[in-house]
């Protein structure tokens, strides 16, 4: 990391016992700006709310007839992949919300204050993660009622919400650190849509990977939101996927992206939010 | 500060005998662009100065170095004593800056911006409150402090931004171009209130594109163009270096010039632009001068369009400064402002 993240993070001696509790104090405060504004900009929530019913309705009531799985319900097939896919599409959320806080100047106030920078974009992926969990909630409740059936045990129960929170938290991160990156809000729809959208309609979303051409099924298997689909699958419906490594195991495939995700993202955005901004 | 846990420092040898700022060789590329060429400034505690220039001189550049906004690439710089880049933390503590844009987030109401800057302040609940509700006060921002910021005027959310700026009284305060983009009233009331904030004795840093507004308010000019110091005095030195203001009159009829201007020449020094139609004389005492002109005017009975009182603009002082005005320039450099601003 660059000086200026060192000089950055010290606080002045005076002040040095509370670092840890002004950090947190700090993150809070941001956390809570940014969840402030949910109610006042819903159609941030639209990526992940709006988006997953209009395909959850697509899926069931248009093109769902013409889909056979077999040994399972298309409802109770499709819902896991929707579940994996309104995931996938936090990361755009997050994005495009933090590409227009960086463009916006609010940022640049925040950073010439004396708090520390790390609580900036905690702040910021805290505020992301929050909303990416409403939507979340928001899908699974629609699913319900329309009849979506998820049977599993509490161990089950618990371990996908370890799951899906670790995987929200992962994304959010990729989404903070690709919203630093691009040079608009406007940039970030355009990467989502040609990397993201792909790649959460393969993963065995919407119909099972082993029927699909060779190049596509190729890039599935190794895809991370096909492990996170599979993963919820197997959780709530016990069906087993297969055809690679990480369908075989996609629990411990998933919970193994999401590390190799933060690991890359965490400290790349921290050196991207260090150095200089656009603006 | 009443408050205790108010972060200004107040174990700080250095502020009370080091100037505002103190900047020597700052420098800062964009790749192949120099946008701060080093650049030396010196502001001292309580003085109000201007930096002055064209879009992409490296005004903003210059102050999100002093901010720490950005990391000089040559040179140093002090704050109160403090350098930007060893002790950065203490710099934040002691500069507010408001930039070119409104720095406020617009899903907040004015009032709970001003909230959350004073928390991130350190301030406590009820100091915050009472600190906000100061604020709203003294930049009239009472009407509209409960209405988000994206539904306010530019003018209403300089002045939230303004007030954003001065939660703690800061040692020095940045503005960068505060009333660009701002209609002639706005702008009055952004230089009433900075006016008043001066007459309290911030130090203030401020950059701006108008020598009118450099002169208003600021009791020292730097003149900065390409990331470079052009020139730097007060406003009457650089208007005296940059050519006085003067009184043009306009003849109706192109023949009674040289009628018109000997009847100047008895009071004036004259000058004569046939084209235009127009005799110059130098005004240097203003509206007395204009007064004179137009009453020896009237006694001749020569019929004239136009009596005017020309003021030297920013326009001026680069031709007269450098030999080619400020707006060829910009549009050189338009490429790589994106990177500069």
């Amino acid at each position: 990391m660059s000086t200026a993240a060192t000089t950055s993070t010290t606080i002045a001696p005076d002040r040095s016992g509370h670092a840890v509790r002004r950090y947190v104090r700090d993150t809070v405060l941001l956390t809570a700006r940014s969840l402030r504004s949910i109610p006042r900009v819903p159609e941030r929530l639209l990526d992940v709310t709006i988006q997953p019913i209009v395909f959850i309705l697509l899926f069931l009531y248009v093109f769902g007839s013409a889909i056979h799985v077999p040994g399972i319900s298309y409802k109770d097939y499709l819902f896991p992949g929707i579940i994996g896919q309104s995931l996938a599409f936090g990361i755009i959320g997050a994005g495009v919300a933090t590409s227009n806080d960086m463009t916006e100047g609010v940022v640049d106030r925040f950073r010439s204050l004396p708090i520390s920078r790390l609580s900036i974009i905690t702040g910021q992926v805290m505020g992301q993660f929050c909303e990416a969990l409403l939507g979340m909630v928001i899908v699974v409740v629609f699913g319900l009622l329309l009849g979506w059936n998820p049977h599993m045990s509490l161990g089950h129960g618990i371990e996908l919400l370890g799951l899906m929170l670790l995987a929200i938290f992962a994304f959010t991160w990729a989404g903070v650190l690709a919203g630093m990156m691009v040079r608009s809000s406007d940039a970030m729809q355009g990467v989502g849509f040609i990397v993201i959208f792909p790649l959460s309609f393969m993963a065995g979303t919407f119909v099972p990977i082993a029927g699909m051409d060779a190049i596509p099924r190729a890039i599935a298997e190794w895809d991370p939101i096909a492990a996170l689909v599979a993963s919820v699958r197997e959780l709530t419906q016990g069906v087993h996927s297969s055809g690679s490594w990480q369908l075989e195991h996609p629990q411990l495939a998933m919970t193994l992206w999401c590390l190799l995700i933060l690991a890359i993202c965490v400290p790349l955005a921290l050196r991207r939010f260090n150095r200089t901004l656009a603006s | 500060m009443s408050n205790s846990t108010a972060p200004t420092p107040s174990t700080a040898p250095a502020r009370s005998t080091a100037p505002a700022i103190e900047a020597h060789g700052l420098t800062k590329r964009f790749g192949d662009f120099t946008a701060v060429d080093a650049l030396d400034l010196h502001v001292d505690t309580g003085a109000v100065v201007s930096l002055l220039g064209p879009n992409g001189a490296g005004k903003t550049t210059m102050v999100r170095m002093l901010a720490t906004l950005l990391r000089p690439d040559a040179g140093y710089a002090r704050i109160a004593g403090y350098d930007v880049v060893a002790d950065a933390n203490r710099v934040r503590q002691v500069i507010s800056l408001t930039g070119q844009f409104a720095a406020l987030d617009k899903n907040l109401t004015a009032a709970e911006n001003l909230r959350l800057m004073a928390h991130l302040r350190g301030h406590g609940r009820v100091a915050a409150r009472k600190l906000t509700a100061q604020l709203i006060e003294r930049f009239d921002i009472v009407e509209f402090r409960d209405r988000l910021i994206k539904n306010i005027s530019g003018g209403q959310r300089r002045r939230v931004d303004l007030a954003a700026g001065l939660i703690d009284k800061p040692q020095l305060l940045v503005l960068d171009e505060p009333t660009t983009g701002l209609d002639p009233r706005s702008r009055q009331v952004v230089w009433s209130t900075i006016r008043e904030l001066v007459t309290e004795g911030v130090t203030l840093l401020l950059t701006t594109q108008y020598l009118e507004e450099a002169d208003a308010l600021a009791d020292r000019v730097v003149l900065i163009d390409h990331g470079r110091e052009i020139a730097a005095g007060t406003p009457a030195q650089l208007k005296a270096q940059v050519g006085e203001q003067r009184v043009d009159v306009v003849a109706t009829d192109g023949a009674e010039l040289e009628q018109l201007a000997s009847v100047l020449d008895e009071h004036f020094t004259t000058s004569i632009a046939r084209e235009q139609r127009t005799v110059s004389v130098p005004a240097p005492n203003d509206v007395a001068d204009l007064a004179r002109v137009t009453h020896a005017i009237s006694d001749s009975r020569i019929a004239v369009d136009e009596v005017a009182l020309r003021r030297p603009t920013l326009d001026d002082a680069f031709l007269a400064l450098t030999g080619h005005p400020a707006e060829e320039q910009q549009s050189d450099l338009t490429p790589k402002q994106g990177a500069a601003v």
